[in-house]
């Protein structure tokens, strides 16, 4: 049985390449059938903000690859409900479906619930 | 003599913005840049923060920052292309950048 493996995304979409690079790999990770999972938290939450526009500066859509997760097989991806707050971001409105919003408590249950964790 | 403040990183995950408002002198104007823009993000303390100083602070903000991240211009702030990027280094005596 692989290990269980839970990705941290922590960086906010536009500004470096941290955040498609931890997408990236729960994406691989996905494909490769693992058990893997994906939270976002800090300004991580900002890549789950609806309306925003890659081609403003000329990037690629990060969102567009965010729809992918569950073709990919990667059905748990959390939020850190603080952080969501923190931003005034609602959990009920994001750009990516079934993303469950934890407390804090909950965040902590599921670190400890995974062999590995990667923070990026 | 005058300065603009230019702010480029998040205010959620680091103190640039708290600092440059503590130290923004009466004359000096910020620009908000890359995601620094985040500091506009409705029902935010630091939207609150700006908030407070509205009345009196000179406040400009990178369009398509705020495009790219879905965020609008409040009213008392000003959305500025690059070319009036330019303008602005120039009009103020010095840019201080928070890099």
């Amino acid at each position: 049985m692989a290990k269980s493996l839970l990705i941290i995304s922590r960086q906010a979409p536009w500004s470096g390449p941290g955040a498609k690079e931890a997408l990236d790999l729960v994406l691989a990770g996905g494909a490769f059938d693992l058990p893997i999972a994906l939270m976002f938290m800090d300004d991580g939450v900002f890549q789950l903000v609806p309306g925003q526009n890659a081609a403003a500066l000329q990037q690629k859509n990060l969102q567009a690859n965010l729809q992918a997760l569950s073709m990919f097989g990667v059905d748990d991806v959390f939020a850190c409900g603080h952080s969501l707050a923190e931003r005034g971001i609602s959990p009920a409105h994001l750009a990516v479906d079934d993303v469950h919003a934890l407390s804090t408590d909950e965040v902590r249950a599921l670190i400890d619930r995974f062999d590995q964790v990667i923070t990026l | 003599m005058t300065t603009l403040h230019v702010l480029s990183h998040s205010p959620f995950s680091d103190t640039r913005l708290s600092s440059c408002l503590r130290v923004l002198g009466t004359d000096d104007a910020l620009l908000l840049t890359g995601d620094a823009v985040y500091a506009l993000q409705p029902q935010s303390s630091p939207l609150k923060a700006l908030e407070e100083k509205s009345a009196t602070l000179k406040l400009f903000v990178l369009e398509e920052d705020l495009l790219a991240r879905h965020i609008d211009c409040p009213q008392w702030a000003t959305a500025v292309d690059y070319p009036a990027f330019v303008e602005l280094s120039i009009h103020y005596d010095k840019v201080n950048s928070w890099l």
